[in-house]
């Protein structure tokens, strides 16, 4: 299955986001840029962490360079541009500033290795990939960094795909648990009330958090953050209250607090942005659903594709082919890929 | 008499000096979870060769008492590095006197400048943010505390990320600094990028100046995680403040 024909055409904008370091992020944007390259599509490449260093910092073990043909869009710093040895016309120089320098933007003269590094937020991520797409980029990858998912946002990029590994667990089923947790966030289902819609919009870009009762009406709570505040929402949810809409994160101690202090908490769907802006476990999720707590999303997160890698820089690793129709079993409505395994 | 080792050392290709230059002499202390015993002394060995060490030999061990075997040996290093080639970046600003900063947020800044920090996660070690932010400061650097012009709130210890986020969000925070010191297992890692997302998810990130410090912290690995800066072991409040502030007005937080 290629990766290349589920973006096309569909998406201008493509993150990678991984389940940790070292489940072959940097693997599955080779692998893109490979099928690019074949097939003479124009990409532009960034990165919200930092990509094609030939050994990992935390880990120290060997990762993927990034191999980049003629005419590829590149977004990378200043200092990051002079480790690799693809030749770059520098086509401007922009005010983002990261630890490794400015970020500039360049097209490959002359193919080669590159060591990509963009921008310190998902925002500026954003606007640099906008700058590539104006220069001719057909779509433009954003590949991501450790175990963070912001750059999924569909804020930030129209599609994403998810790279998950052995390095999880050395039990497989561990590592299938905690995979399906973060596709059922990205997945969560939108609101379908288009009366509430648009007050719910209106809302999270407000960055407020408010209750909407069943006449639509909004009511705004004097908090500045859901965080640590759950007590406070859960004390003016009433019984005609429809929908709390919490604008930013939605953590545990949140819904707890919620749960706490009120029992209608059954009769309300909380909702949020997307779901890069839930930090709840795994344990903790299964428990509130248990619970009876509704989430719903204005936007859900276009999952592309999953791609798996079996082996772990610990030492051990998975039969590919096992681990990768396991996860196939599991996850039915997203296609599931290992860009070394290739095939289908 | 003493014979004195003269010849010189190649940068190009560093090995480590046992008795005599290049001779890659190392010696290695470790535990295997196997009982004491020849078996033992054979797996230590085969491990010592597959590290790359040649000629590996076990001079003492020792049974842990729990089927566990504690070992010391010597094997050969057959690897090198290039020293001459190693950069390391570090904070790119020049460091301010505490006058000087002061000065510089009264002329530049013109209001109070907010510092929220904290020892998150699991951490109980605040030797690192305390030395930055407590007024007595460390080794004759006074901490934040005492800057004229800003409001240094140092957290404590073992601060969940979004108590931290929380606070700042309260107090309208300019910076974040997190402190992460005693890190088993790598825990740092997921650690720090959780408060970068919830930061992003609370669309703050842009608003605020993130830094972080500790002794496995860089500055290189600061970009990776998604920070500003990365502040290592030997920085002092002046360095931290100085980034603080210059970076506020590059940024155009004031």
């Amino acid at each position: 299955m290629s990766l290349l024909k589920l973006i096309r055409g569909k998406y201008e904008t493509v993150s990678i986001v991984g389940m940790a370091k070292n489940v072959g992020k940097t693997m599955t944007l080779n692998h893109l840029i490979g099928e690019a390259i074949d097939e003479s599509v124009v990409v532009g490449i960034t990165s919200i962490g930092r990509d094609g260093e030939s050994l990992d910092l935390v880990t120290e073990t060997e990762k993927p360079k990034i191999f980049v043909e003629e005419g590829t869009l590149v977004a990378t710093t200043s200092d990051m541009l002079l480790l690799g040895d693809a030749k770059i016309e520098i086509i401007s120089v922009t005010d983002y500033r990261t630890p490794l320098g400015s970020i500039i933007i360049g097209r490959v003269k002359d193919s080669g290795y590159v060591q990509i590094g963009g921008p310190q937020t998902v925002k500026e991520t954003r606007e640099v990939a906008n700058i590539m797409l104006e220069l001719g980029a057909e779509f433009v990858i954003i590949d991501g960094a450790l175990d963070r998912i912001s750059s999924a946002a569909p804020s930030v990029s129209e599609g994403t795909i998810l790279s998950t590994g052995a390095t999880l667990s050395r039990n497989v089923n561990k590592v299938i648990e905690e995979t399906l947790h973060v596709v059922n966030l990205l997945k969560l289902p939108e609101i379908k009330d288009e009366k509430a819609r648009p007050l719910i919009e209106e809302i999270i870009g407000s960055g407020k958090v408010c209750l909407i009762n069943e006449d639509y009406e909004i009511q705004p709570l004097k908090v500045r953050t859901a965080l640590s505040c759950g007590n406070i929402i859960g004390d003016h949810i009433s019984e005609d209250t429809k929908y709390v809409v919490v604008s930013g994160s939605l953590v545990k101690n949140t819904i707890e607090d919620m749960i706490k202090t009120t029992r209608k908490y059954k009769d309300v769907k909380i909702i949020i942005s997307d779901g890069t802006k839930v930090f709840i476990k795994p344990k903790d999720w299964l428990r509130f659903q248990r619970y009876g707590v509704k989430i719903e999303v204005l936007n859900s997160i276009e999952l592309v594709a999953i791609t798996t890698n079996p082996y772990a820089p610990q030492g051990y690793y998975f039969d590919p082919r096992e681990f990768l129709e396991k996860m196939k079993g599991y996850v039915k409505e997203v296609p599931v890929i290992d860009v070394v395994l290739g095939g289908e | 008499m003493a014979i004195i080792e003269t010849e010189k050392v190649d940068l190009t290709k560093v090995k480590p000096y046992g008795d005599t230059m290049n001779d890659g002499m190392m010696q290695l202390g470790f535990t295997l979870p196997v009982p004491d015993g020849d078996e033992a002394v054979e797996a230590a060995k085969q491990l010592l060769k597959k590290m790359g060490l040649n000629e590996p030999s076990v001079v003492y061990h020792k049974d842990l008492g729990i089927g566990y075997t504690y070992f010391v040996a010597y094997g050969k290093c057959q690897h090198t590095v290039d020293y001459s080639k190693i950069e390391v970046p570090k904070v790119e600003v020049d460091t301010m006197s505490k006058e000087e900063v002061q000065e510089y947020i009264a002329e530049n800044i013109k209001r109070e400048v907010v510092v929220v920090g904290a020892c998150t996660g699991t951490d109980a070690h605040t030797v690192g943010i305390d030395a930055i932010m407590n007024m007595k400061g460390y080794a004759g650097h006074f901490g934040l505390e005492r800057y004229e012009g800003m409001e240094a709130v140092n957290m404590g210890s073992q601060v969940p990320n979004e108590e931290l986020v929380a606070k700042a969000i309260e107090l309208n925070a300019d910076a974040i600094l997190v402190s992460q010191v005693v890190t088993q297992k790598d825990v740092h890692i997921p650690n720090l990028t959780e408060l970068v997302e919830l930061l992003e998810a609370e669309g703050l990130r842009d608003k605020i100046v993130l830094c972080c410090g500790g002794p496995r912290l860089s500055h290189e690995l600061a970009k990776e995680l998604g920070y500003d800066a990365g502040f290592g072991t030997g920085s002092f409040a002046e360095d931290v403040a100085s980034f603080i502030v210059t970076e506020i007005v590059n940024r155009d937080l004031i």
